[in-house]
């Protein structure tokens, strides 16, 4: 058979431009170690959050050397805690569930951002860095009151950080 | 296939590499396309979605 030789250039072409994708989402896995939302986790009663080991008083805890464990309970409108306090660089494991509707999780302008949904838990794991605030946004309509709804992710220096936790209110 | 726009070759044209049609300008704008979407590809992977803070590794 004869293909014209330009028509070989762009199957050639477009067989790169496949690899490039594959590659660069192979990288970002390998390298970056960019991972999905896991759905590891079990469910819970969205009507009894309040009697669930976690999400009874939402908080954020040291589950390891530099690892942080935040346990986010999102509702008609708002986010608790907030503002959620967290330590520069440390690993943060987001654990967000809803005890009404369906909200949205997402620290503005970064990568961080799930879905969450009453019965079920959201985990993302992020590596913060230098200290700073970021808003934290629903981004999926939840009523009246959606674009009301906020919070803030403060990510704070390590002194700091355990100044508050053992400075007192014990949130 | 890649011969019914080849008009004026004949049916058993066999001689390879002599093209008759040349089409340069669709071979232009196919690179102009393929370098927008390499150079858009790499800048929205590689420099805004990895670039932002917080990538979530788990
Ligand atoms: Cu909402």
């Amino acid at each position: 058979m004869h293909i014209h030789a330009y028509e070989k250039l762009w199957l050639a072409a477009s067989v790169l431009l496949i690899l490039l994708l594959l590659g660069s989402v192979t990288y970002g896995a390998v390298g970056p170690g960019v991972a999905m939302v896991s759905d590891s986790e079990q469910p819970v009663d969205a009507t009894a959050l309040d009697e669930d080991e976690r999400f009874s008083e939402p908080r954020v805890e040291q589950v390891g050397e530099n690892e942080y464990a935040a346990y986010v309970v999102a509702f008609q409108f708002g986010f608790q805690p907030d503002p959620i306090v967290i330590p520069e660089d440390s690993t943060v494991t987001f654990y967000v569930t809803s005890r009404d509707v369906i909200h949205g999780f997402e620290v503005a302008g970064t990568n961080a951002n799930t879905m969450v949904v009453p019965g079920e838990v959201s985990e993302i794991t992020v590596e913060t860095d230098e200290p700073t605030e970021y808003g934290l946004i629903c981004n999926e309509y939840c009523g009246a009151g959606h674009h009301v709804m906020e919070g803030k992710v403060n990510v704070v220096s390590q002194a700091e950080y355990e100044n508050q936790t053992s400075g007192g209110d014990g949130e | 296939m890649g011969r019914n726009e080849t008009a004026h070759a004949p049916a058993d044209d066999v001689s390879g590499d002599t093209e008759e049609f040349d089409p340069i300008g669709t071979l232009t704008l196919i690179g102009i396309y393929f370098t927008i979407l390499v150079l858009s590809w790499v800048y929205i992977y590689y420099i805004e979605f990895l670039g932002r803070d917080l990538v979530v590794v788990g």
